[in-house]
């Protein structure tokens, strides 16, 4: 079953694959050059309320505010 | 000879510094690129006889025309025509370094050596690397090093030196595309050719930033080739774009980043399942939305504490140097007014300027180690909420907090902020934040004239000085510097135990610019005052320049219930904030007297207005060295007008409320 969503709705331990992100190029390319491209398996680490969420992507952690993680879109795994 | 130049290129975070560091030692140069404030780091090294100049490039995730640290790093790689190029990368984080690594050989260089760097941390994460292996897939050669423990530095100074020979054939591997987009590249090469573009660009790199619709590429393509052609170009982009259905940006991102995922399983593999590392912990409650503000108070204060307690003093201690020698040198000059300028112009300047060097050196150490420690990205990540609704970054909480000790290192501090226009804007909002030689003049008037209710007056003094800041953010973001709002995603790193050497020498580095940059305008402004006071005759006889210009802008003061006296003090205040109460008392013959010559209505303005007139002559300074002119004056300007609307608001409240 594919199911897409935002990356905003996923919960700690969660995983997903990048399938687009909806933006202008500016977001694009920030989002781009850290690794988060379509095709990359995100994992959620930590999501705080109020705050942002912690992600990893290929070894890394990332902070992403709740605005741009619900920009990005996965595939959830 | 000339020396042969070997770039540095990286992402954020991958020890870049500590590589530079190793090659260079302590032979390098700090400055900035020019015509931009992004830092730009020189360094020399020698092997077997031959000599290297280092340029560290700012560590950037890509090589777009969206930022300038980024424009600046592919300037150079394309026109700085560097003999080598240096890629660091991160062993632990290998699939996202290889991204830029992509990007510098579709730009055609060749005479590339990967740095492999963190390779230690790497294995103690079970990421396995065989480097030979890498070198092969990647067509360039690889070193596998930890910069931090020193392995693997001389293999790297080797690899540079028989490549900067010539004796290092290399061929970095290129990303194919899908079939679509290998025909739109083709589409453009052949558009292109022949002009002279192709002479200095390789086409195929061009094609790809044209795809990625890259202003400064298009700039350049389209002085060559006119609007037309680029035209037919975009639009053909255009329909591929439509046929797909998404941009071509995240069409060539993700397919670069599987051709990166195929070729790693060549060379990389993972043992054992990753583990919660000590990083994830902390960042539990450095980044919790509770406890998370408990621990960045706790470093605030130690921070705060371990500048100005120990720089202070140090201060205090440098400029009663420089007014002792002013002293004894005094006496031995016969002529008045060559004495004048030297003992109170130019000795008191200087000592002013060199009194500034123990709290901006101490300051950048503290933020040095806040930086490479890794915290730095957290207070970003836990600010952002907050600060994000005035237009500020997360980081921003930073320069502002330590604004209550004092501006000049506050200005210095928006230096960790990345953005370019944020970090313009917490600069010119900075000096609004009472530092604490006006904290002397408002508890001085607080208590002279508030009895009992001193501290509350003084405490609503600090508010309206931190809400006009927060307003003037908002405000300077929406109209003066705009822009688009940068999205937040920032990189935690793993916390690390900070290199001291790199520590001491960046904060010795940054010290000594700030003292030659600011040095002269706070130099200037010194002898200007000088002048002011004792011309023509001394100051307190009511016929100084200091005070007819106090006299011309009376009617001005009025407005706001003060007098010319009030002139002049905020005249002396532009030196430093606490001159504005002693030169009431040069005008009064005492302190004292200015208890009976104002009320308590026009002493909180004087407060108010004192707060927020206008940065003293170090902050300028400071905002010049670190930006321009342009906005050093941008912001004296508008804070004189912002401490005036205040300050007649105040006054006719206050009149209208029966408190004069």
């Amino acid at each position: 079953m594919l199911m897409i969503v935002p990356l905003s709705s996923l919960k700690p331990g969660e995983r997903g694959i990048v399938v687009n992100l909806q933006g202008g190029p500016g977001f694009r390319n920030r989002v781009l050059g850290m690794g988060i491209a379509p095709g990359a398996v995100v994992q959620v680490v930590e999501a705080y309320n109020p705050g942002p969420m912690v992600i990893s992507v290929s070894g890394t952690r990332f902070a992403v505010g709740r605005g741009m993680a619900s920009r990005i879109l996965v595939r959830k795994l | 000879m000339a020396m042969k130049v070997v770039a540095l290129a990286g992402n954020p975070n991958v020890g870049k510094t500590t590589v530079f560091n190793s090659l260079t030692g302590m032979r390098q140069h700090v400055g900035n690129w020019p015509g931009v404030t992004v830092e730009k780091k020189e360094g020399v090294f020698e092997y077997k006889g031959e000599k290297f100049l280092v340029v560290d490039l700012p560590g950037t995730y890509s090589l777009t025309a969206h930022s300038i640290d980024e424009l600046v790093a592919r300037n150079f790689l394309l026109n700085g025509n560097p003999d080598v190029v240096v890629n660091v990368v991160d062993a632990t984080s290998l699939l996202r370094n290889l991204l830029l690594t992509m990007e510098i050989f579709e730009m055609g260089l060749k005479n590339v050596v990967i740095a492999l760097n963190k390779i230690d941390l790497a294995e103690k994460k079970g990421i396995r690397i065989d480097p030979l292996k890498m070198s092969k897939a990647l067509g360039v050669p690889v070193v596998a090093m930890s910069a931090k423990e020193g392995i693997g530095i001389e293999e790297l100074k080797d690899k540079i030196y028989e490549m900067a020979q010539g004796r290092i054939k290399t061929n970095p591997v290129v990303p194919r595309y899908d079939p679509e987009v290998e025909r739109e590249i083709e589409h453009i090469t052949n558009s292109l050719k022949g002009t002279k573009l192709e002479r200095r660009y390789p086409l195929r790199w061009l094609a790809i930033k044209l795809l990625q619709r890259d202003d400064e590429v298009m700039k350049l393509v389209l002085r060559h080739i006119g609007e037309e052609r680029l035209r037919e170009i975009m639009t053909h982009i255009g329909e591929a774009e439509a046929r797909y259905g998404r941009a071509m940006d995240l069409i060539i991102a993700s397919q670069k980043y599987e051709f990166i995922d195929r070729l790693t399983h060549e060379f990389m593999s993972y043992v054992g399942k990753e583990k919660e590392s000590l990083t994830d912990q902390l960042d539990r409650i450095l980044i919790h939305p509770v406890y998370g503000f408990i621990a960045l108070a706790m470093v605030f204060y130690a921070v705060f504490k371990f500048i100005f307690a120990l720089g202070l003093p140090l201060q205090e201690w440098l400029d009663g140097l420089f007014a002792s020698f002013g002293e004894w040198l005094a006496p031995q000059i016969a002529n008045e007014t060559l004495r004048g300028l030297l003992v109170d112009g130019i000795i008191g300047g200087v000592g002013s300027v060199l009194s500034f060097f123990p709290l901006v050196f101490l300051l950048f150490f503290a933020l040095s180690i806040l930086e490479d420690v890794g915290y730095m990205a957290r207070v970003a990540a836990l600010m952002e909420g907050i600060m994000r609704k005035f237009g500020l970054p997360g980081k921003s909480v930073i320069p502002l907090v330590l604004g209550l000790g004092c501006n000049v290192p506050a200005v210095m501090a928006t230096r960790t902020l990345e953005d370019e226009r944020e970090r313009l804007v917490t600069m010119l909002v900075s000096p609004f934040i009472p530092c604490s030689a006006r904290l002397s003049v408002i508890s001085f008037l607080a208590g002279a004239f508030f009895g009992s209710n001193h501290s509350i007056v003084a405490l609503s003094v600090y508010l309206i000085a931190i809400l006009v800041a927060l307003l003037s953010a908002w405000l300077v973001g929406r109209f003066v510097v705009k822009g688009e709002e940068s999205p937040f995603v920032i990189e935690l790193p793993e916390y690390l135990i900070p290199s001291w050497k790199t520590v001491v020498t960046h904060s010795w580095e940054r010290s000594k610019e700030f003292v030659k940059k600011a040095g002269t305008i706070i130099l200037l402004g010194a002898i200007a005052i000088w002048y002011l006071s004792n011309y023509p005759v001394e100051i307190g006889s009511g016929k100084s320049y200091a005070e007819k210009l106090g006299y011309l802008f009376e009617p001005y003061m009025r407005l706001m219930g003060l007098d010319w006296k009030a002139a002049v003090s905020l005249l002396f205040g532009i030196i430093a904030k606490e001159n504005v109460i002693s030169t009431y008392g040069v005008i009064y013959g005492t302190t004292e007297a200015i208890k009976n010559a104002m009320t308590p209505l026009q002493a909180y303005v004087l407060a108010v207005v004192t707060t927020l007139y206008i940065p003293c002559i170090a902050t300028i300074g400071a905002i010049r060295a670190e930006s321009n002119w342009k906005w050093a004056l941008f912001t004296t300007a508008y804070m004189i007008a912002v401490a005036s609307i205040v300050g007649i608001l105040i006054w006719h409240a206050g009149v209208a409320l029966g408190l004069a």
